[in-house]
């Protein structure tokens, strides 16, 4: 009995958000059979930490999106996932700040990304760096060479300017 | 701060999107409790963002969900899941909206049920507390006035007058407590019957053969002790039924019963 009522409230979880989800997870993690398996991990992670979403924090599809975005930025960052990508990542070339400048996201004609592949070009990159490839500020100001109160500010205007595009 | 500035600051995109450190998470969020302007704000962009990413979903194949349920159902025999999701309404397909009206009547009246119970166990607990407290005042009070009853006997002072039933009421009976000193008089009925509402009975002091009204009085509760009018002698106490509010002397006619000090 038990199981069944889980099995149904996870029915509607899946059914109302799977799509939305999957989504985001698509446009962070490109490859569709690695983001389903993503998909897979974020509602079970959903499934298990649900008794520690806050409703005072925010609703629940912000707490799921950022669920999603986590793992879909572990996914993109663990080992497993870059070894197995035949060409070079997008990940690798962060290293080399010279090739900041020809990062081109897979995704870019629709969702969220559609979105930042309008912004202007620095403030791309750091929409990019930070919210899809998951960068520290502090991580950013030192590839980038430049200070870290600069790449906080940069990236709360390109917010701003993002916002007015939604 | 200025509030406005705050908001404008992209600190709540930042805060929404997961992309503030923690010091600047802790601070929005004890800011967001104090000012319900930044937690309307931030409620905004949270439905914008949210229409945006349902705009560009990108529904996985059938076979997904199976396989996640199959890996659920390993934790749930281990886990014990009892916490009720709660569900907000989101920007969904046309298809899902049914359930999503299904599941918001759903809530809603579970809502409205759980408050009228909520309301019919406040108003029980608030009746039962009423209840309570009456009940307690009344054992209090009887309680009173069995150990002022008890005192007045033991005072060598207070004489007790059994007041028997006459012939046209054999069965009333009251005890007249009356204190010589103070010339206070208790009365105790023990057994009177009830009157029509327009009547009332009255207790009266024959002194030298004359009626001295000592008050007049509703049939009380077994055993209650009422205090009645002082008389300085009496030769005999009589209780009489009246119209209420009698002001004349006794309707002798209507003695219920009658009692002779030092005559027990």
């Amino acid at each position: 009995m038990l199981q069944q009522r889980s099995d149904t409230a996870f029915s509607y979880l899946y059914d109302n958000y799977s799509g939305a989800l999957n989504g985001i997870i698509n446009q962070i993690v490109p490859e569709s059979e690695t983001a389903h398996d993503v998909l897979q991990e974020v509602f079970v992670s959903i499934w298990r930490k649900i008794e520690s979403y806050d409703p005072a924090k925010g609703r629940l599809f912000t707490w799921m999106l950022n669920i999603a975005r986590n793992a879909s930025i572990d996914k993109i960052r663990s080992r497993s996932y870059r070894n197995n990508l035949k060409n070079q990542t997008l990940a690798d070339n962060v290293n080399d700040p010279l090739n900041l400048q020809v990062i081109k996201p897979v995704y870019d004609n629709i969702g969220l990304r559609k979105i930042v592949s309008q912004l202007k070009e620095e403030q791309r990159i750091l929409i990019e760096l930070s919210y899809f490839q998951g960068y520290t500020h502090e991580e950013i100001a030192k590839v980038m060479s430049i200070p870290l109160g600069t790449v906080k500010t940069r990236i709360r205007s390109a917010l701003i300017q993002l916002r007015t595009m939604l | 701060m200025n509030i406005k500035e705050y908001i404008a600051s992209g600190v709540i995109e930042s805060y929404v999107l997961g992309l503030a450190s923690d010091q600047e998470r802790t601070e929005f969020e004890q800011l967001a409790a104090q000012h319900h302007e930044i937690a309307e704000a931030k409620t905004r962009f949270e439905l914008e963002l949210e229409k945006q990413v349902f705009a560009s979903a990108v529904h996985p194949p059938a076979g997904v969900k199976e396989k996640i349920l199959e890996t659920l159902g390993e934790i749930t025999n281990t886990v014990n899941i009892s916490k009720t999701v709660s569900i907000e309404p989101t920007v969904t397909s046309v298809g899902k909206q049914g359930w999503l009206r299904f599941a918001a009547a759903a809530s809603l009246i579970l809502f409205f049920v759980s408050g009228y119970f909520a309301y019919k166990f406040y108003n029980q607990n608030k009746e039962l507390t009423t209840k309570n407290i009456e009940l307690k005042k009344e054992r209090d009070s009887v309680a009173n006035i069995a150990s002022e009853q008890q005192k007045l006997m033991n005072d060598p002072n207070v004489m007790v007058v059994n007041m028997v039933g006459t012939q046209k009421a054999p069965t009333s009976s009251a005890n007249v407590y009356w204190d010589s000193t103070s010339r206070n008089v208790w009365l105790v009925v023990k057994n009177m019957p009830k009157l029509a509402s327009d009547k009332q009975y009255q207790l009266w002091a024959l002194i030298d053969g004359k009626p001295v009204d000592l008050g007049l009085f509703d049939p009380p509760y077994n055993k209650v002790m009422l205090k009645m009018n002082n008389t300085q002698k009496a030769d005999a106490f009589a209780i009489t039924i009246e119209t209420r509010g009698n002001t004349g002397g006794p309707t002798l006619e209507e003695l219920q019963s009658m009692g002779k000090p030092g005559l027990q």
